[in-house]
């Protein structure tokens, strides 16, 4: 289904394009097609972030090219921005998740004038007109502090950390560890290098709490891949009860899916960051639009509650990522309250 | 008395041959023991074989279809791909599902169903078409794992229905129900493959499928009942991961392949067919399920695992061949 769609949408796309390459350039300001590049399908924040895009890209009427996916492969990711450039794109939104390996891609696009948008990653090299991104080292300084506040300074948590290659998951990893030895020395802590997978955590976790029973914490990576391992080991050992009952297990996790908040609501779990899918696609959109209109920006505050900052080789919106609590879990400008 | 006397030496050789990994889980044990006081406790040893109990039964499934000359990547998709499309004609639209409504009791055997279907169109393409094992399997790891990402949308199942995740949740007689589930299908299996003629007919046909034909077997029959079986049961280890994790991710399953290939070479199954037992390759799976669980112990730099992991799986290699005394292959 998914690839009939695919070729039915590179045929038409082959048919506008033929026919609007004459007028692009002579439409001037504002004119022009955004090409996008999905990094991956396979995850629950990305397909909510994949969701919003359409969505925002008719708020914002950025004129907006059928999307690629380049399925978590920078290869293909270098390929499908080839293919966006060939079809007439004239900005270029993407989300490489190895941040090295596309160096090259964004030296060419620079060569043909393209101004180049990334979401969640900072390339490591190659020119960007704006990075689009939370912070992901304020991700683990909040879930450090939310466990070293609620543990009282001392005992044991356990990090369930992502995958290592990625610099998400390190920036999240790092910040977590420096936070808890600069401002909690008195707790220790255990990384399990789960790499994004739900099995490994699963097993990591069991093993972890046969080893030490008085773990009192656990920082979840990605919600949406941790979660459900780690209730189902808590449920098992009989761990899973309200935060009043002194066996209670503080959980804080990372992502902010509708199934999260729903665990939290229930007790299960206690707090989530919550990485904003849908500012993702808005600002991802919003400043490829300002691109392709020639608008600058300036490191400093935004209008938006973010800072822009200074990159040696562009420029990155930090966008906020609220902590979310029993307090303030339906709130409902929070977008994992937003989706079905 | 004489014929049902005289393979017994034979069986007895064999035996020690499949031990080989033994001394390899004896050092682990020790070395576990030594550096960490958690590791010889009954829950932990237990909490070993909880987590092996899935991957346990796509090594078995591989082992039996590696005897048989064959090969099968496609087993790592079943196992996320089976629960899902089970548990999606199961569930509300709301939750995902297809909308069905179909009752949440036929969960268990609509995997089975699932997996049991795959295995056959496996059968269908090697046996019928006589293509290549290696690429149409590894074209189907592709497929079968899309089936999951498809009608999915790359969205986990967070909703499922309590029958699915029963069995691998549930504790029977203080153990936890996937170690009874593996252990006995193991027990069969050693059962089968040593002693019963169909078991044997999979040597005949992996050592020389010509030969095996000309003795009376029929070839082809068996060929596509490995391959179903070996659907069925990364189906009911998809199953038993499922209730081990309480949701069905977009990876599940994703990876296992390599492993289980470690799983039974290490444990003495020929990659070219017809040698090998069902007990070897459970040796296998022990051994990386407590590499894995040590290396968890002593919490060794997520930076570094790989390469460890890794080494240890070489170094049991050699062990095992040392002690086997022949060359593998």
């Amino acid at each position: 289904m998914k690839f009939g769609s695919a070729v039915a949408a590179a045929a038409l796309l082959a048919v506008v394009t033929a026919c609007g390459s004459g007028t692009t350039t002579a439409a001037g300001e504002g004119g022009g097609k955004v090409g996008i590049d999905h990094p991956r399908a396979d995850s629950d924040f990305w397909n909510s972030y994949i969701k919003y895009v359409p969505q925002m890209a008719s708020e914002l009427k950025v004129d907006l090219m059928p999307p690629t996916n380049s399925q978590n492969d920078v290869a293909k990711l270098v390929n499908n921005v080839q293919a966006l450039v060939g079809k007439g794109a004239k900005v270029i939104v993407m989300a490489p998740q190895d941040t090295g390996a596309i160096a090259n891609t964004l030296q060419q696009l620079e060569n043909k004038k393209i101004p180049v948008v990334t979401v969640d990653t900072r390339p490591d090299k190659g020119k960007v007109y704006m990075v689009v991104r939370a912070d992901n080292r304020a991700y683990g300084t909040k879930a450090c502090e939310f466990l070293g506040e609620k543990l009282g300074g001392k005992g044991k948590v356990v990090q369930l950390q992502g995958s290592l290659g990625s610099i998400n998951g390190r920036d999240r990893s790092e910040a977590f560890l420096e936070c808890m030895k600069s401002k909690y020395p008195g707790i220790t802590v255990f990384s399990e290098p789960t790499e994004w997978e739900g099995s490994k955590a699963a097993s990591m976790l069991q093993t972890r709490l046969e080893q030490n029973p008085d773990i009192k914490g656990i920082y979840m990576h990605a919600g949406g891949v941790h979660l459900a391992p780690t209730l189902q080991v808590l449920k098992q050992k009989g761990l899973l009860v309200p935060p009043s009952d002194p066996k209670h297990i503080f959980v804080v996790s990372n992502d902010g899916i509708p199934q999260e908040f729903e665990a939290i609501r229930k007790g299960d779990i206690d707090a989530t960051v919550s990485q904003p899918a849908d500012l993702y696609a808005k600002y991802a959109l919003f400043y490829a639009k300002a691109a392709m209109e020639g608008k600058t920006f300036k490191p400093g505050p935004t209008d938006h509650d973010s800072t822009i900052i200074q990159l040696p080789n562009g420029l990155e919106d930090q966008l906020p990522a609220p902590l979310v609590t029993k307090d303030n879990v339906d709130d409902k400008s929070l977008w994992g309250n937003q989706v079905k | 008395m004489t014929t049902l006397t005289a393979p017994v030496p034979r069986v007895r050789l064999a035996r020690f041959r499949d031990l080989t990994l033994v001394p390899v889980i004896v050092i682990l044990l020790v070395v576990g023991a030594f550096l960490d006081p958690t590791f010889m406790t009954a829950g932990n040893l237990t909490n070993v074989l909880q987590q092996q109990a899935a991957i346990s039964l796509l090594v078995l499934a591989e082992a039996m279809i590696l005897i048989a000359g064959k090969f099968d990547l496609s087993l790592e998709s079943t196992v996320g791909t089976a629960p899902a499309i089970a548990v999606m004609l199961v569930i509300p639209v709301t939750a995902g599902g297809f909308g069905l409504g179909l009752p949440g009791a036929l969960v268990i055997p609509l995997a089975l169903l699932v997996g049991a279907a795959i295995g056959a169109f496996n059968g269908f393409l090697i046996v019928r078409f006589k293509l290549s094992a290696f690429i149409v399997t590894l074209a189907m790891l592709i497929i079968v794992h899309g089936f999951l990402q498809g009608p999915t949308e790359g969205k986990t199942l967070f909703q499922l229905p309590d029958s699915i995740l029963y069995l691998g949740s549930a504790t029977w007689l203080g153990l936890p129900a996937a170690i009874w589930i593996a252990g006995a299908l193991f027990a069969a299996g050693i059962f089968g493959l040593g002693y019963l003629r169909l078991g044997r007919a999979l040597y005949a046909i992996g050592g020389n499928a010509d030969a095996a034909r000309a003795a009376g077997i029929r070839v082809d029959r068996v060929l596509y009942g490995v391959f179903i079986l070996g659907g069925t049961l990364a189906a009911l280890a998809g199953i038993l991961e499922t209730g081990r994790l309480g949701a069905i991710g977009n990876n599940q399953g994703v990876g296992w392949i390599f492993m289980v290939f470690a799983a039974a070479v290490i444990g003495g199954v020929s990659m070219d067919g017809g040698k090998g037992t069902i007990l070897g390759a459970l040796t296998g799976v022990l051994v990386i399920g407590l590499v894995q669980n040590i290396l968890t112990l002593i919490g060794v730099s997520g930076f570094w695992q790989p390469v460890i992991y890794g080494g240890i799986i070489l170094i049991a290699l050699m062990i095992s061949r040392i002690a086997g005394g022949k060359a593998q292959d």
